[in-house]
């Protein structure tokens, strides 16, 4: 295999970006960028523009059961996960109030130590402050969750047939600038089938987006800018949606 | 309607991501709701098959949930990174079993398209996918059929000179040229690429 330089790095960037070197090439290739950091940067803008491919395959629905399993993991792991985490903190606090009371002790047999002693005592203080902080910013978060229903802006019920089958919809306006359809309830489509959301405007409708009713609750984005006169609309469509509504609406609201 | 797990919902992917990492998992759940349908989507077109798509999008969320905290925001949205997982994984997965998604590749390569690919074929509702399209229809078929066996059936450019028959040269010229042509569609609109 040739050397790396600059002109074999420019050959092969592409193909880099795209994952598609040969194993002994990618390494190579990586050990120059790690030679050479100040080429990071066009590396990073090339992968961007290969990482849009992944936009490109046609939607698919996932399937319920895939959310099923995903979930059953991870409610799971998630409750050892946080006790792990506090246990580890609270060893790490032990470890180091240990070592500033070995500091101490040893303080005692060297004077000059004890402002170092009292250094590390400080760098505890700092982290337990560091560790504080972050819980802080988690915990605003949290609040920001309790408080998530106060910022919604607007929010409208969707009324129609699906409505007075029990379902509960409503688009919600959060910060004038997202837009989603919240819903519980709905009844499930048939094999093959989807939802699909329409702004309609005028007299024309576009499409702004696709989702699967499944589960107690849906959301889905509103891809689409509303304004008020605007009608907001769901069709079930065949799977991927369609260019045109093709059966009367199941929800809807005028804004 | 105002339950809590309807709250999450409106929080933006970057903070979903922080509770997440501090193993939120309704925090989760409101992401993998937001972003499941991309990445199964993704996954299919790896895979080519439900089943190995399930398995690679159900891998791929629980390496999020597991590391969540290797989320970097200056890299790229939450969805990109996301996607990214998937891609990473699947070529992993497509590399170490010589699948039979492979062989389709080889036939599939073996036929020229007049159109430049019927896996852009279907209607695109999201106008980021709408993007990319558009982005994607201004390359030539024979660019765009490099890129795909590369990003989404994990060829190397080796393996696809020799499924096309082709010089190594002008493969990694069709590469470079493919991706250049994303890269121009974007700026000439005076846009960035979006990450």
């Amino acid at each position: 295999m040739s050397e790396m330089n600059n002109e074999r790095f420019e050959d092969l960037r592409d193909a880099y970006v795209l994952d598609a070197l040969p194993e002994e090439e990618r390494r190579s290739f990586e050990e120059y960028l790690a030679a050479y950091p100040e080429r990071q940067a066009e590396i990073e803008e090339l992968r961007a523009v290969a990482g849009l491919l992944a936009f490109a395959p046609p939607e698919q629905e996932a399937p319920p059961e895939l959310r099923r399993r995903v979930m059953e993991v991870v409610e799971a792991e998630a409750a050892p996960r946080r006790d792990r985490r506090e246990s580890a903190f609270v060893r790490f606090l032990q470890y180091m109030g240990a070592r500033g009371l070995a500091l101490g002790a040893a303080a005692l047999l060297v004077v000059g130590l004890l402002s170092w002693n009292v250094l590390l005592q400080g760098q505890v203080e700092d982290l337990q402050g560091q560790v504080q902080s972050s819980q802080g910013q988690v915990d605003d978060l949290q609040a920001q969750v309790q408080d998530a229903e106060a910022q919604q802006t607007q929010t409208i019920q969707l009324s129609g047939t699906w409505a007075d089958q029990g379902a509960d919809a409503e688009v919600a306006s959060i910060n004038e600038d997202r837009i989603i359809l919240v819903a519980d309830n709905l009844p499930p489509v048939p094999e093959g089938q989807t939802c699909q959301i329409w702004v309609i405007k005028g007299d024309v409708p576009e499409s702004s987006g696709l989702f699967q009713p499944g589960g107690e609750e849906t959301a889905a984005p509103i891809t689409n800018p509303i304004k008020k006169g605007d009608t907001i609309a769901v069709t079930v469509e065949p799977a991927g949606g369609s260019e045109q509504p093709t059966s009367d609406p199941v929800l809807s609201a005028e804004l | 309607m105002a339950d809590r797990g309807r709250q999450y919902l409106i929080l933006a992917d970057e903070d979903l991501i922080s509770l997440v990492d501090a193993s939120d998992a309704e925090a989760f759940a409101a992401l993998y709701d937001r972003h499941s349908r991309a990445a199964f989507s993704l996954a299919y077109r790896m895979m080519g098959e439900r089943q190995a798509a399930e398995d690679l999008a159900q891998d791929a969320f629980l390496k999020v949930w597991r590391n969540a905290g290797g989320y970097r925001a200056e890299r790229g949205s939450v969805r990109t990174w996301i996607l990214s997982i998937v891609h990473n994984r699947g070529i992993d997965q497509l590399r170490s079993h010589a699948s039979r998604r492979r062989t389709q590749d080889r036939v599939e390569a073996s036929a020229p398209r007049s159109q430049p690919s019927e896996a852009f074929a279907e209607a695109w509702h999201n106008s980021q996918r709408d993007q990319v399209r558009e982005a994607l229809d201004t390359l030539p078929p024979e660019q765009l059929k490099i890129l795909e066996l590369a990003y989404f059936s994990g060829y190397t450019h080796v393996e696809i000179s020799a499924l096309l028959s082709l010089p190594l040269g002008t493969v990694k010229g069709r590469m470079r040229l493919g991706l250049k042509k994303i890269r121009d569609f974007f700026e000439s609109r005076g846009a960035a690429v979006p990450r």
